[in-house]
């Protein structure tokens, strides 16, 4: 029927160009002028106050620069040198991929197997548990922070007493101020407070798995354990990907909760990155200065984010050649 | 023990499969109850007294009630006006974030112009970059526009930071609807702005509620930004920032500091019960595509 219209029309009409040539480049941007205008808002704010001030901050690099006024001590490369020959600087690198290394497995492990549980349509009062498991997200790492802090301190029924009742310990354990638990406990606390996120992901990847696979599994005989592995797993692996990567980010990111409870102290045992730029720009306790310098900030958030594109380029491209490998393999 | 063994076999297999599921009932409350503790810890410790505060430690229930310490809070504190600022400062970061990301995230999937995947590329390597402290430069252009101290520049820099995510979201939610209703109401003489205002807009309510909430959610809990920007006027500081002045100022008032912590967490809580079915289901469906 297609085939006779097709010839019909082309019997009436008269032939079309043999090719259409693509519009030239001036055209194109003019015939395209609302999109541009409502992508303006979006692209002027991110331009502005995003891409601009990465640049704008490579420029201080350069600099000796307290942040008042404006920078006029050009010393070169020599804020690189410094922050490359700081030993906590290497410190904060390796906090930081500590605290992702440890919270992202542990804390993804956990949302798997709370979203399996949840995702079970015969649970009663699974959006409350949804809920109630989501709710540490919703608040702030600053305020949260102060609470926890004060509920860790040493007076009454502390958790260090309670520990002491069952026979370990003496009673004062000092969470944060003890340089050997304190990145432990704030690890903890990280896991705790975007568990919910993960959990939201992995619900959301659980649902896109059609019914009638673990049906068709069933009636072949396949066990739950078996199901899991050759079913959920498999088919949660482009989710997957996008969920381990975000992660990443987030965890190599983390600076609240970390400046609320400890500052980076004690003696720097806990100093990620992000403590670090800001005791650097802003003064404070720690970092290579004693005095605000912009300069040096600049040139460490540099250099990490120079370290952050290579991790997560080589994380993307592992993450691609597993899942293909897989995928080959299944076929 | 006759009647035992008389029972017939599936319901000693029904039975204990409700023991296993009694369980994981058990061990899922047994979780939640840890979960929610510091927040049951805070509200229990903001109505203790001095004395029963430092003598509870970690037990959250109060041996008298003071009530008095969340008005003493209120005013001593100024939480008044900090609500009041935070309640601004969330609205207008919600309305610019919406309007900015919305517009964008549809042009992005559903019109095509030189330079999109240019400018998708660019504004997917800003997700990998570390941008917390260039807040030099931010600050420097906020001087320089005249807007230093003002609830304007905390919405403009929050909004700024929340817009990638936001666009994402939009972008996968616009790609998801149907394109035919956009070729009828083009046929029907529909112009590019009244299919996004009066079609695309309206269809898109559960994305609005989940990047409004996200942008609510954000701003309510910012900390830094209202900070660095409203540094030489306290009286433009949030609930967040407001507290901890608070704290600097009585270090030894832990029970008000509690019932600050309450205030501040309380209002941000309770929207997201009340929307969490959109919030959740919106990052769901973002996360399916």
């Amino acid at each position: 029927m297609s085939l006779l219209d097709t010839r019909e029309r082309r019997r009436a009409s008269p032939p079309p160009p043999p090719v259409a040539v693509r519009p030239g480049l001036g055209r194109r941007i003019r015939a395209a002028k609302w999109s541009y205008l409502y992508l303006a808002p979006m692209a002027v704010l991110l331009l502005a106050f995003v891409v601009y001030p990465i640049f704008a901050s490579f420029g201080y690099t350069f600099y000796r620069w307290n942040g008042i006024g404006a920078p006029g001590d050009y010393v070169g490369l020599a804020n690189f040198r410094q922050i490359l020959h700081d030993g906590i600087f290497w410190g904060a690198v390796g906090h930081t991929f500590v605290y992702a290394f440890v919270l992202v497995p542990v804390q993804l492990l956990l949302a798997l197997a709370l979203a399996l549980v949840l995702n079970n349509p015969k649970l009663k009062f699974a959006l409350f548990f949804r809920t109630v498991y989501f709710i540490p997200v919703v608040t702030s790492a600053a305020v949260v922070g102060v609470v926890i802090q004060l509920m860790l301190a040493n007076f009454g029924d502390s958790a260090g007493s309670l520990l002491a009742k069952t026979g370990v310990g003496d009673g004062q354990i000092d969470w944060l101020g003890d340089p050997h638990t304190a990145l432990a406990v704030i690890i903890a606390i990280g896991i705790w407070h975007t568990l919910g996120y993960n959990l939201v992901y992995f619900l959301a990847g659980l649902q896109t798995i059609p019914a009638e696979l673990y049906e068709a599994a069933k009636l072949d005989g396949c066990g739950p354990v078996q199901s899991f592995f050759r079913i959920t797993i498999p088919m949660l692996r482009q989710v997957g990907v996008v969920i381990v990567v975000l992660a990443f980010i987030g965890s190599f990111q983390v600076f609240d909760l970390v400046q609320v409870l400890t500052g980076g102290g004690p003696y720097f045992a806990t100093e990620v990155v992000n403590t670090y730029i800001y005791h650097l720009a802003f003064g404070g306790s720690a970092g290579a200065a004693a005095q605000p310098d912009i300069g040096l900030a600049s040139a460490a958030s540099f250099l990490y984010g120079l370290l952050l594109i290579v991790f997560s380029a080589l994380q993307v491209l592992a993450l691609r050649g597993i899942s293909r490998r897989r995928t080959v393999a299944n076929q | 023990m006759s009647t035992l063994s008389q029972r017939p076999r599936p319901r000693t297999r029904l039975s204990l499969r409700q023991g296993r599921r009694g369980l994981l009932y058990l061990v899922l409350l047994g979780g939640g109850l840890i979960w929610l503790y510091p927040f049951l810890w805070a509200l229990g410790s903001s109505l203790k007294s001095t004395d029963g505060f430092f003598s509870g430690g970690l037990n959250p229930i109060p041996s008298e009630f003071h009530w008095s310490n969340y008005s003493e809070a209120w005013t001593q504190a100024d939480f008044g006006r900090f609500f009041v600022n935070t309640v601004l400062f969330a609205t207008g970061t919600v309305i610019v974030t919406l309007l900015a990301t919305s517009m964008a995230g549809y042009v992005l999937a559903r019109t095509d112009f030189p330079g999109k995947k240019l400018w998708l590329g660019l504004v997917g390597v800003t997700l990998f970059l570390p941008h917390g402290y260039t807040i030099i430069p931010v600050f420097d252009l906020i001087q320089r526009l005249h807007l230093l101290n003002t609830l304007w520049s905390v919405v403009i820099v929050q909004s700024a930071g929340g817009m990638v995510f936001g666009t994402f979201l939009f972008m996968g939610y616009f790609t998801t609807i149907d394109r035919g209703l956009e070729d009828a109401a083009r046929v029907d003489g529909a112009n590019f702005h009244q299919i996004f205002w009066r079609i695309m807009l309206p269809l898109s309510g559960p994305m609005l509620a989940t990047v409004g909430l996200f942008a609510c959610i954000n701003a309510w809990n910012s900390f830094f930004i209202p900070l660095v920007f409203t540094l030489s006027r306290p009286e433009l500081h949030t609930l967040s920032v407001g507290m901890f002045n608070f704290i600097g100022q009585n270090s030894t008032a832990w029970t008000l500091v509690c019932a600050g912590s309450v205030i501040t967490l309380a209002p941000i809580v309770l929207i997201f019960v009340v929307l969490q079915r959109f919030f959740i289901n919106g990052l769901a469906g973002a996360v399916k595509q």
